[in-house]
């Protein structure tokens, strides 16, 4: 039944969601960007991106980050930033469960807290934004759109 | 512009930047990382270029310097500690406490083996880069870790 109504979110709501997820994304890029060398160390504790390539994920994924964080805001290619953001969470759900299943005890590397771990706290987490990304997503009935626009907006 | 379109832009146009901005940058990141240079034997362990800071041991070489006294220090959890260390070992959650450990012990420029559970557990690397910024210049990496050490039978202390 919820799954079923999840297309005919208020636009309100839709709207606050994008502001958490925005503000989430610019938030998690902001430490990355500063330092990408800590950055491509806490990928490397993951021990899954081979040949040496954490070094090229650390140096784009912060600007991804920053980029679909203020296209939520700001409201422009709302599609493709949900759809961006939806990705990357599952990316990152993947990433942290392979680490819970191998043992790691490692900084997430998240970018939101010092020091906050891989476990099951950060799966619910990322969940969570999972669903505001599909929520954003499917809605188009939207508020504050700017590029490109529908109907409401 | 489709949601497809929409992607790929979001994905193209940011890391374009971000390529753009580490190559102007000073300090920029090489595109690839180095992996962690291997010691195989003590004459290597000897010779080394000041500049690298962490370097990777096998058991072997693990073992060659316990046998002459060299300080480990664990970097697993606390929760993992009742398990045993490697004998001598010193520990912390609290990277404050243990880098002071390790400085009283044998100061910031002797060598010193880090640990976690085995080959790809992290702990070990994370900490030895937190510590290389608190200044350690000769950090020793001990790739095999636990799980290696008690495979080979070797001597372990356990803490009740």
């Amino acid at each position: 039944m919820i799954y079923k109504n999840m297309n005919k979110v208020n636009p309100y709501i839709v709207f606050i969601m994008r502001i958490i997820l925005g503000l989430v994304f610019i938030i998690a890029s902001y430490d990355k960007l500063l330092d990408p060398q800590q950055f491509a160390r806490d990928i490397s504790n993951y021990h899954f991106i081979p040949f040496g390539f954490e070094n090229f994920v650390a140096i784009i994924l912060p600007w991804i980050e920053l980029f679909i964080g203020f296209s939520l805001i700001i409201g422009v290619m709302l599609d493709g930033s949900a759809l961006t953001t939806g990705v990357l969470l599952i990316m990152f759900n993947f990433l942290v469960f392979q680490a819970m299943v191998r043992g790691f005890n490692i900084d997430c590397g998240c970018g939101l807290k010092e020091g906050e771990m891989v476990g099951a706290q950060k799966l619910i987490e990322n969940f969570t934004l999972l669903l505001f990304s599909y929520t954003i997503f499917i809605n188009k009935k939207r508020i504050f759109e700017f590029y490109p626009k529908t109907t409401l907006s | 512009m489709n949601y497809k379109l929409q992607f790929i832009f979001l994905i193209f146009l940011p890391s374009l930047l971000g390529l753009g901005v580490n190559y102007l940058n000073t300090n920029s990141l090489p595109l690839i990382a180095k992996p962690i240079e291997k010691v195989s034997s003590a004459e290597e362990l000897k010779s080394r270029n000041t500049m690298v800071k962490i370097r990777e041991i096998d058991i072997e070489m693990a073992l060659e310097l316990y046998s002459k006294k060299a300080l480990f220090v664990d970097a697993r959890a606390e929760e993992y500690i009742s398990e045993g260390v490697i004998p001598g070992a010193i520990f912390s959650d609290d990277i404050a406490i243990l880098s002071s450990k390790i400085d009283s012990a044998i100061g910031i420029d002797s060598a010193f083996v880090v640990y976690c559970s085995d080959d790809d557990c992290g702990s070990s690397e994370e900490l030895a880069f937190e510590l290389e910024d608190l200044g350690f210049t000769n950090i020793l990496v001990f790739s095999g870790g636990w799980k290696s050490w008690t495979e080979s039978g070797y001597d372990i202390q356990k803490y009740e």
